[in-house]
């Protein structure tokens, strides 16, 4: 067994902050200090997983099974029937068509307004510049629920509450500041030289974010946009407060699944399922990006 | 380039800069300055909206009433207590794990890649989650712990005020942590390996060798990571809705200020009183935020 883990160790190569001195000269020490290390790592993954895997396996069972204390793992017993009925229920597939709507065009909306106003923050001095960049954090600390009754009461007067463009611009406005600040420091990492040769070419200004700045900062683009899409679709908070029957949102509809008392816990698993799998699925397809993202933004500052 | 007569290229360049720029900076200033304003205002009124015809300018008592109001002082102990587990223990889990999943070996990338998980889950799903796992009767905790023959009876998670402030301490840090430890390890990257280097010659050890030399560089990103976590943590709402079933329950012992501003607002329908509670809440991340800068902002350049 020590002679397996061994090998492993030293095929895996010098493991760089885990092994102490002592340990270093003696291998058995630093084989155990690496058998300890990958079984923290292991609880450590499984602990990111099972929640969501338990609640994937619960809506996947009929309820009875799932009832009482002896749960009732049967492989035949494995079901679609509630995603079955879920995605047939006009209540719940409605919710569904809003929130895509709703996260995919704040995202197109915070890209564009976001990506050029943040190009002028990255490439142009004025006055006012550090006051209006640093406003765009401070408006972090302003929480979601000072906002709520005017916004209610603004959206009213212009006839959007409870309406789709409400929300996105709605939560365009909340997001911005963010996507403002994430994009700053991506453009500020792409070499002015660049945009020099092609402005010599005869390029505006505009081509130029098009043509040269945007690709250029692709990866950390894509991020930022993942994350506005995020954002938006898991809102419950704004949502809640917004929309009510005409622009049903996903988020609400899900957590209308509990109550105190009764709760049709199949039901509230396949739901959230059903919610979280798309920005599940996406955040996992764009790992590299994101990670990169974030990793950029950490050395900058 | 302010001063000077301007070419024609860089008048092109200035238009192009407010062009570009106003339209985020105008939505955000809609959005944010005027409910801002509408809400201050609002605070100094009494207006429910259970008794419209009350209306009257009170100035700050609103704010006076706060102090004497158990509702509003207890949601703050109970909010000082969520913020203490989440804030502090948050940021520690995070740089653990970060630390944890430093060094090279098979599988890091995974799990890295798994810390995204958490976090792309939303809030709503996540009690959901939680709930799946503590619910009295249908909950999978219960069932382990009796099958390991830990339990006899099912353990009420959701209904004892201590156990239910538990479950949302470790589901808000479930959601949370794991996207700061990958804000850790990105900064971690940051810092030189030929540090780490010396430190071994001059003979420091795993232990001495995180106390000088990780923590001191991570100083900047530990500070961040507490003001992130600390404004979350006093603005969390969803995962408290869900798994209390929208009550804050049992017996208020999940209601923190910002759900207590909720339930003001929403449910009382005490408009005015409820904007004072909310603002308040404002002030409370912005003081919270600087004391944070405080504590940790300077002291990066006499450390290193």
């Amino acid at each position: 067994m020590s002679s397996v883990t061994a090998t492993r160790a030293s095929e895996v190569g010098a493991p760089e902050h885990v092994a102490d001195r002592s340990s270093r000269r003696n291998p058995r020490r630093r084989a155990a200090a690496t058998v300890v290390h990958r079984a923290v790592v292991v609880l450590l993954m499984l602990y990111l997983t099972v929640p969501f895997a338990w609640m994937l396996v619960y809506s996947l069972y009929p309820g009875q099974n799932m009832r009482g204390q002896h749960m009732d793992f049967t492989p035949g017993d494995l079901t679609l029937g509630s995603y079955a009925r879920l995605l047939s229920d006009s209540t719940f597939t409605v919710p569904i068509r809003n929130s895509l709507i709703v996260a995919a065009a704040t995202t197109v909306l915070c890209m564009a307004l976001g990506s050029l106003c943040a190009y002028v923050f990255a490439r142009f001095r004025f006055r006012g510049q550090r006051v209006l960049l640093l406003s765009m954090m401070a408006v972090q600390a302003i929480p979601a629920i000072v906002l709520a009754v005017p916004l209610f009461v603004l959206l009213r007067a212009f006839g959007l509450y409870d309406s789709l463009v409400g929300m996105v611009l709605t939560y365009t406005a909340f997001i911005l500041p963010l996507v403002i600040w994430m994009m700053v420091s991506f453009f500020e990492s792409i070499p002015v030289n660049l945009e020099k040769a092609a402005r010599v070419d005869g390029c505006t200004r505009l081509g130029i974010v098009r043509r040269v700045v945007l690709p250029l900062s692709g990866p950390g683009f894509a991020a930022t946009a993942i994350f506005a899409f995020i954002t938006a679709w898991s809102d419950f908070f704004l949502a809640k407060v917004l929309t009510s029957n005409s622009s049903p949102m996903l988020s609400v509809r899900t957590a209308s699944f509990q109550g105190i008392f009764a709760m049709d816990y199949t039901a509230a698993a396949t739901a959230g399922v059903i919610t979280a799998l798309p920005v599940l699925i996406l955040a996992l397809v764009a790992q590299k990006w994101i990670v990169q993202g974030i990793t950029e933004g950490a050395v900058k500052g | 380039m302010a001063h000077a007569r301007l070419t024609a290229a860089e008048r092109g360049d200035r238009r192009f800069a407010v062009l570009a720029s106003a339209p985020a900076v105008l939505t955000i200033a809609a959005l944010f300055i005027y409910p801002l304003l509408y809400a201050v205002l609002l605070s100094l009124y009494q207006l429910n909206d259970k008794m419209p015809k009350a209306t009257k300018y009170v100035g700050l008592g609103n704010y006076a009433q706060l102090l004497s109001d158990p509702d509003f002082t207890d949601a703050l102990v109970r909010t000082l207590v969520f913020c203490l587990f989440t804030v502090l223990g948050g940021v520690a889990i995070a740089v653990g794990i970060a630390v944890l999943l430093q060094p090279a070996f098979r599988g890091r990338n995974l799990a890295r890649v798994l810390l995204l998980v958490p976090w792309a889950v939303p809030p709503v799903v996540n009690g959901i989650m939680w709930k799946l796992v503590f619910d009295g009767s249908y909950g999978v905790a219960n069932a382990v712990l009796r099958e390991l023959g830990i339990i006899d009876h099912p353990i009420q998670w959701l209904a004892d005020p201590t156990l239910t402030m538990g479950v949302l301490i470790m589901s808000e840090i479930w959601k949370l942590t794991p996207f700061l430890a990958l804000m850790t390890i990105a900064s971690m990257q940051a810092i030189p390996s030929n540090i780490y280097r010396a430190a071994e010659i001059d003979g420091a050890g795993p232990w001495s060798r995180f106390w000088r030399v990780t923590l001191p560089n991570l100083r900047g990103t530990i500070m961040f990571l507490l003001i992130v976590q600390s404004m979350w943590s006093i603005k969390v709402f969803d995962t408290i809705y869900v798994l209390t079933g929208g009550s804050g329950g049992p017996a208020k012992a999940t209601t923190t200020l910002n759900f207590q501003a909720y339930l003001t607002t929403f449910s009382y329908l005490d408009r005015g009183y409820g904007a004072a509670q909310s603002i308040s809440i404002m002030v409370i991340v912005i003081v919270v935020t600087l004391l944070w800068v405080l504590i940790l902002g300077r002291k990066g350049k006499a450390a290193s």
